[in-house]
């Protein structure tokens, strides 16, 4: 640098611009800090929502917020949709801990355990919902009370979704597999030699595989995949911190004999995840696939008359794998009542707009809407709407549920079996050894 | 950072002015008298201000505030924050992931730096011995190199993609069985060090290739005249002459490696199995997923320190050659 004045920068001039650009660094850091300014305008309450509706779901999601956003001039809703997984988690966890969270969140109900427990969450106002026309009466039983924890309404639930079972009508009645209706019979596919001789007779159908299940890459498909059949099984557990982790092994190793007998890639894919599972079902070289119904939208787009039906019965007992999105009030650090409010009257519009989110493939919590006229209309969704009387979630433990650790884990666990290189019991040990490890873990809450 | 109040008045607004006096007036910065060459001094501080600033803030700060997370039980959830001593040091000792995420960190590096520096050499060679269209090889070897984590992640996967990937189908094409390149065990890391070295090597390329074109002429044409050939002279001249310039690229190379977290989480996420997973992505999940801040904090503890030793091991002979 040249300290002489002649024409180019004086030194004192360099000074200056460092200086003020260190007070810039400092400014940044400070402001950094603060909230998002809020987009209200004079006199409107501000509601904040986040979500993790990052598929096809959130578009609409996005309607409906827009429609309860009209009816409701005088509150500024600003949704904010979240790529789901883990790190939405982490958001939320610290955004409430840091006492500035947005006024709503939706969350899955498998996590309320890990939540509801650390104050992260504030219970929600009966009286106040009642008020907007929503009561207990209005949800099913055990949905309901999944969402309660130490005697308080934690979660106000918006959906069902279970992992079910699509299928392309063409492939399945060239197989055989159909009913008189034209769709899958779900008899065709029930037991274990059923479901296996069904998807053989698919496959030679499509000349490559008949079932889809994309579980590479895909903790939280393993998991629903495995916990379903475990449940249909017959299968029980214990989970409880200070007391050694158990699975009716039995049970386990049968389900991980059958995925094993499943993936050989004739029934199904050998090496498949997620995105080959789909693409092959959307270009009609899968007969039946695997996935949750929230890629309803997607598969629609490829097959105006995909079907879809609830899982099958592949062992004794009925069950099938779900979970159901709710809405959360995350702690906040200086509560104000009119936000408050305003929240409670955006949230109970949301539920109301439940035949919206129904054609996102979901099936919603709040009654009223399932026994419109309208919504037992709506194909395919009415063909697994029977999938929520037998629902299982996830386990309750702190660690468990949607975008957990404990879910990768499990799937870890699964690796070498489903890949054929290890017998079903592996898997079982190994699952029993890391429930094993996380029940010594504190809970962080 | 010590700047005294008398030579530095704040104006609102968060600029600074320096207040007038004969010794820092510009032009008379002689260094004949005491006065000027403290007052010089001084305007060195202001200089590193902001960087200190800003390091202070997020680095500084951060750092040993993560010191003092590792001896407490604090959550993420912002519960638990009493004083545990070495309780979290003796888990992490005793914690067999963290020791196996550690080797798989270390397993990455030496697959990943072998290659970084030996192909960066043998292209930096290659592109200086003359090929046609120097500015072309260049480009294309370095261009991988600008494009960020997320783009390459994107590109990787469609090719590695079981089932109906790009690679997969090659290699049907020759006839051979699918091989699990993210899926299979014994491949996944193969695979995520191939993605790395096409992605980084044009780094340690340029850098080579600057030393090649630092090397003076004089000591080709000398040993021509001795009738030194090509081998020799790549032998006696070019490689001792790169010499320290691979100690630079090495140590860069090495800190790199062992900070390898973006490609693999968003790859593999750690599997198949957990043989990807590196000690940052179990940092990683333990504090931020799992929500325990104050044992994530002591495993990046005992990770700095495994660094730091080695680092030490590795300066010191190099200290004494100097």
């Amino acid at each position: 640098m040249r300290a002489g004045s002649s024409g180019g920068l004086s030194r004192r001039d360099v000074l200056k611009a460092a200086l003020v650009g260190a007070g810039g660094v400092a400014l940044g850091g400070a402001l950094a800090g603060c909230a998002t300014p809020s987009a209200a305008g004079a006199g409107r309450t501000s509601v904040m929502i986040w979500d993790l509706f990052s598929g096809g779901d959130g578009a609409l999601m996005q309607e409906m917020v827009g429609t309860v956003a009209a009816a409701n001039p005088d509150i500024a809703v600003q949704s904010t949709t979240l790529a789901w997984g883990p790190p939405y988690y982490t958001k939320l966890a610290m955004a409430s801990s840091g006492g500035r969270p947005p006024e709503a969140a939706v969350m899955h109900m498998s996590r309320l355990a890990g939540y509801a427990p650390g104050g992260l969450l504030e219970p929600f106002d009966l009286d106040a919902l009642a008020d907007l026309g929503i009561t207990e009466a209005d949800f099913a039983p055990a949905v309901w009370q999944k969402a309660q924890y130490d005697g308080q309404l934690y979660a106000l639930p918006l959906d069902t979704h279970p992992y079910i079972a699509f299928h392309n009508p063409t492939i399945v009645q060239d197989a055989g597999l159909a009913g008189p209706d034209g769709k899958l019979d779900l008899d065709a596919v029930s037991g274990t030699d059923g479901f296996l001789a069904a998807g053989r007779a698919m496959a030679e159908v499509t000349g490559e595989t008949g079932v889809g299940w994309g579980y590479q890459r895909d903790p939280a498909g393993c998991w629903r995949m495995f916990w379903g059949l475990y449940s249909q099984n017959g299968g029980e557990y214990e989970l409880t911190p200070g007391r050694p982790a158990a699975l009716d092994e039995e049970a386990a190793a049968e389900v991980f004999e059958f995925l094993q007998e499943m993936i050989d890639g004739t029934v199904a894919a050998r090496n498949q995840d997620g995105n080959a599972a789909a693409a092959r079902f959307m270009s009609n070289r899968t007969g039946l696939m695997f996935a949750g119904e929230w890629d309803l939208p997607m598969f629609r787009d490829a097959n105006p008359d995909v079907g879809a039906t609830q899982f099958p019965a592949v062992f004794d007992t009925p069950a099938n794998y779900a979970d159901s999105h709710a809405f959360v009030l995350p702690k906040q650090g200086s509560p104000d009542p009119a936000a408050r409010e305003a929240t409670y009257r955006v949230l109970a519009g949301l539920l109301k707009q439940g035949l919206t989110w129904a054609s996102a493939g979901h099936i919603p919590a709040y009654q009223p809407i399932v026994q419109e006229p309208e919504y037992q209309e709506l194909t395919p969704q009415r063909d697994y709407a029977p999938a929520a009387e037998v629902a299982v979630f996830d386990p309750d433990a702190w660690f468990t549920g949607g975008g957990s650790d404990f879910q990768t884990r499990m799937a870890d666990a699964m690796t070498d079996t489903l890949a054929g290189k290890a017998p079903g019991r592996t898997a079982v040990t190994r699952m029993l050894a890391e429930m094993d490890r996380f029940l010594a873990l504190p809970n962080p809450a | 950072m010590t700047v005294s109040n008398a030579d530095v008045t704040t104006v609102p607004g968060g600029a600074t002015s320096r207040r007038r006096t004969p010794a820092a007036s510009p032009g008379t910065g002689t260094r004949t008298s005491g006065t000027s060459l403290r007052a010089q001094d001084r305007s060195g501080y202001l200089f590193v201000a902001p960087f200190a600033v800003a390091t202070g803030l997020f680095l500084v700060v951060p750092t040993l505030y993560g010191l003092w997370m590792s001896f407490t039980n604090q959550s993420l959830t912002g519960a638990g924050s009493e004083f545990i001593g070495f309780d979290n040091y003796v888990e992490a000792f005793r914690d067999p992931q963290v020791w196996e995420t550690l080797w798989h960190t270390v397993w990455f590096t030496v697959l990943s730096t072998v290659p970084l520096v030996l192909v960066a050499l043998i292209m930096a060679l290659l592109v200086h011995t003359g090929l046609p269209g120097q500015w072309v090889w260049r480009m294309s070897f370095f261009a991988p190199y600008l494009l960020t984590s997320a783009v390459v992640w994107h590109l990787s996967n469609w090719m590695f993609q079981p089932d109906i990937g790009l690679l997969d189908a090659w290699v049907a094409a020759i006839g051979l069985e699918p091989i699990g390149w993210l899926t299979d065990e014994n491949v996944a890391m193969f695979s995520i060090a191939g993605v790395t070295v096409w992605w980084t090597v044009g780094f340690n390329f340029l850098l080579y290739l600057a030393a090649l074109q630092g090397i003076p002429q004089q000591q080709y044409e000398a040993a021509t005249i001795d009738g030194a050939g090509g081998w020799r002279r790549l032998f006696s001249i070019t490689l001792p002459q790169l010499r320290t310039i691979t100690g630079v690229i090495l140590v860069l190379q090495l800190l790199a490696s062992l900070k390898v977290f973006d490609q693999i989480y968003m790859l593999t996420a750690g599997g198949p199995n957990g043989s990807t997973r590196p000690i940052l992505e179990y940092i990683y999940d333990t504090g931020f997923t799992n929500y325990r801040l104050g044992y994530a904090s002591a495993i990046s503890y005992v990770f700095f320190a495994l660094i730091l030793v080695f680092t030490l091991v590795r300066l010191l002979p190099a200290r004494k050659e100097a």
